[in-house]
């Protein structure tokens, strides 16, 4: 099928297109304006009312303290994305190249885990991390203090929730780059006098940056979005974003406050996503160079 | 050879409990053309990945430039390796890809662009290549940046992995042309893989013919085509004729009947017969191009059969018959001189006549 240069004008084209458009702009644009308009309106007494208003505004970018939590959270992210990947890398890179006979087990063994409900995950952790739990107790058989480890309602206790559920997004993701790049080109670089580190260095690692890539995205927009972990793990103490925000829907019932807070997590996500775009193109930085 | 530059000797390799080579020895030396070829699974790439380093040999001794190669990782090896898929580095420039083994060698930057820049002139290509990835070349221009890649280092040792078999009939015909002439310049020891043994006969020095692990036979083109050492090697080379023959040793060579020629005797000269002759299905080999039709011009000595043309190609400057002849399995193969005549028709019989003295005598 040709498409034309004023493809808008097609009918086919467009009755072909309707049912995506409609879903889309119904689940998707329109919440997103709903909020965006949610953010001028006021609160009184409990009760929307209609109004442009800058109010919610001048209070957010006027309070440090929402501030302090959505840094929290990109830190919180960030840190998630570095130890995710440090993980999931020479996971996926066993996966793909050593353990090729448990392959399936382990992945598996993998699956299963990614698939069993993130709230009994989480829960599940409390056992390990708790003061009197398995960690504190298995350290304490090797000769270490009863209460070595402290990380339950910590923010190292939300990191662990948080990579633990994530970590098995960028594994995959890397072992397909992994596996997808081409035997001979190992030979070639060792045939050419690479040793085994300048061959990963020169070839396997550049060629597994889609997956890199693709697997830190993820992990970072679902940190972005974090809850439970912050809320079992963290015990509160730390709270992230998606806290404050239901905070300012559920418990303050100020559904304009928690729309801003909600627009400026989106932004400061999208303005992530662009920048590391920006950074993984230019790393191809061929002209015309077929994606 | 005075210093064979590779030396291969009863050279076994074992997959498992399946042995891909049975003690294989190959000599190759210095600035020769060497080309291993045979059908699938004859274990020639595997021969070739034992060169290269990236496999061990399960048993036997190979030296390359006089050193012993166990335990010699690729990276140290004076080969250098052409890829049957090239394996260029997609995320790599037509530079970086040809000054990749200068830079593991430290080659200073300005040297390397120079020797790069050189190699490019030698493979013909345009120098706005050089920050072009290898996605955005012909299969044809691919193919020289691998060779420029392989030869940029001056290695001892080009090692080619059948690496014209993905190209088209016209391309492949110039690149082997450019192949022979690159060899000739340089002087480099090549070792070609290749399942095609007219590939071979136009580009090698020597050809190896291997079968099921094992080397059938090791020699010129022309020893090769004109003394295979046995139907296999004839067969292989292309469509020929095999001519069932009972053989007994005389003083002067062997003197051979055939069933479907009763009477006529012939006596073949010993260098008309294959040294590793036996007793099991010797046969006379008859070029489809030294066979001819017989009209009322028999000559003294020939021997002649009567067959039904089944049909023919018209190749320009040969047409091919295809002859079926009563008592003979596969259709003979006669190869004339192209005329605007055709001398027969499909369906005609026909007689064809061949000089038996001048046949080669061999076994299966």
């Amino acid at each position: 099928m040709k498409i034309e240069d004023k493809y808008w004008r097609d009918p086919v084209l467009l009755a072909a297109v309707a049912p995506l458009a409609v879903v889309m702009i119904a689940f998707f644009l329109v919440p997103l304006v709903m909020t965006a308009v949610l953010t001028f309106q006021t609160t009184q007494y409990y009760r929307l009312s209609w109004s442009w208003d800058l109010k919610i505004w001048t209070e957010v970018f006027s309070k440090p303290h929402y501030w302090t939590i959505m840094v929290r959270t990109v830190v919180m992210a960030l840190v998630c994305v570095a130890i995710c990947i440090a993980i999931a890398f020479p996971a996926a890179y066993a996966l793909a190249t050593r353990l090729k006979t448990f392959k399936t087990q382990i992945q598996i063994l993998i699956i299963f885990a990614f698939l069993t409900d993130a709230v009994l995950k989480t829960f599940g952790w409390i056992l390990i991390l708790d003061k009197n739990g398995v960690a504190n107790w298995l350290l304490m058989h090797i000769g270490f203090p009863a209460d070595a480890l402290n990380l339950l309602f910590t923010p190292a206790g939300t990191m662990i929730g948080m990579v633990y559920n994530l970590v098995a997004y960028p594994m995959f993701t890397i072992y397909l780059s992994l596996v997808r790049i081409d035997r001979d080109l190992v030979l070639a670089a060792y045939d050419a006098g690479a040793s085994r580190l300048r061959t990963f260095f020169e070839v396997t690692l550049p060629l597994s940056r889609p997956g890199l890539y693709s697997g830190a995205v993820l992990v970072f927009v679902l940190s972005l979005g974090a809850f439970l972990e912050p809320k079992v793990l963290g015990g509160g103490t730390a709270p992230l974003a998606s806290e404050l925000i239901r905070q300012s829907f559920e418990t303050r019932v100020n559904w304009p406050l928690g729309a801003a807070l909600t627009m400026v997590l989106i932004v400061i996500g999208a303005l992530m996503l662009a920048l590391s775009s920006a950074f993984a193109l230019r790393r191809r930085s061929a002209p015309g160079r077929p994606a | 050879m005075v210093s064979p530059i590779i030396d291969a000797a009863r050279i076994v390799k074992d997959y498992g409990s399946a042995r891909a080579l049975h003690g294989v020895s190959l000599q190759v030396g210095a600035g020769e053309f060497v080309a291993l070829v045979g059908p699938s699974g004859c274990g020639k790439t595997t021969l070739l990945k034992i060169l290269a380093g990236f496999e061990e040999p399960t048993d036997g001794r190979l030296e390359i430039e006089g050193k012993d190669m166990r335990g010699v990782p690729a990276a140290s090896r004076p080969t250098r390796m052409v890829f049957q898929k090239l394996a260029l580095f997609p995320h790599k420039t037509v530079a970086e890809n040809i000054g990749f083994p200068l830079k593991l060698q430290k080659v200073p930057v300005a040297e390397t662009k120079d020797r790069v820049r050189g190699m490019l002139d030698l493979m013909h290509l345009r120098p706005d290549y050089l920050q072009r990835y290898p996605a955005q070349l012909s299969g044809g221009e691919q193919q020289r940046v691998a060779l420029a890649r392989a030869l940029v280092s001056r290695p001892g040792v080009l090692l080619l992995d059948e690496p014209m078999s993905a190209l088209d009939a016209k391309l492949k015909k110039s690149l082997q042309a450019e192949l022979k002439k690159l060899h000739r310049e340089l002087g480099t020891s090549f070792v070609l893989v290749t399942h095609d043994l007219e590939e071979a006969m136009m580009l090698a020095d020597r050809i190896c013919v291997m079968r099921g692990g094992h080397v059938v036979q090791v020699g010129t083109p022309a020893d090769i085509y004109y003394r295979p050492a046995n139907m296999f090697v004839a067969g292989f080379i292309g469509e020929t004729n095999f001519l069932p023959v009972a053989a007994v040793l005389t003083a002067s060579g062997v003197q051979v009947t055939s069933p479907l020629t009763p009477g006529a005797s012939a006596e073949i000269a010993t260098e008309h017969v294959a040294p590793s002759l036996s007793e099991k299905g010797t046969a006379l080999l008859v070029r489809p191009e030294s066979i001819r039709i017989v009209r009322n011009d028999a000559k003294a000595g020939e021997w002649t059969l009567e067959g039904v043309v089944e049909e023919y190609f018209i190749k320009g400057s040969s047409t091919q018959y295809r002859i079926r002849v009563p008592g003979l399995e596969a259709a003979v193969i006669v190869d004339l001189a192209g005329s605007i005549v055709l001398p027969a028709r499909v369906g005609e019989t026909v007689r064809i006549g061949f000089d038996p003295t001048q046949a080669f005598l061999l076994s299966e």
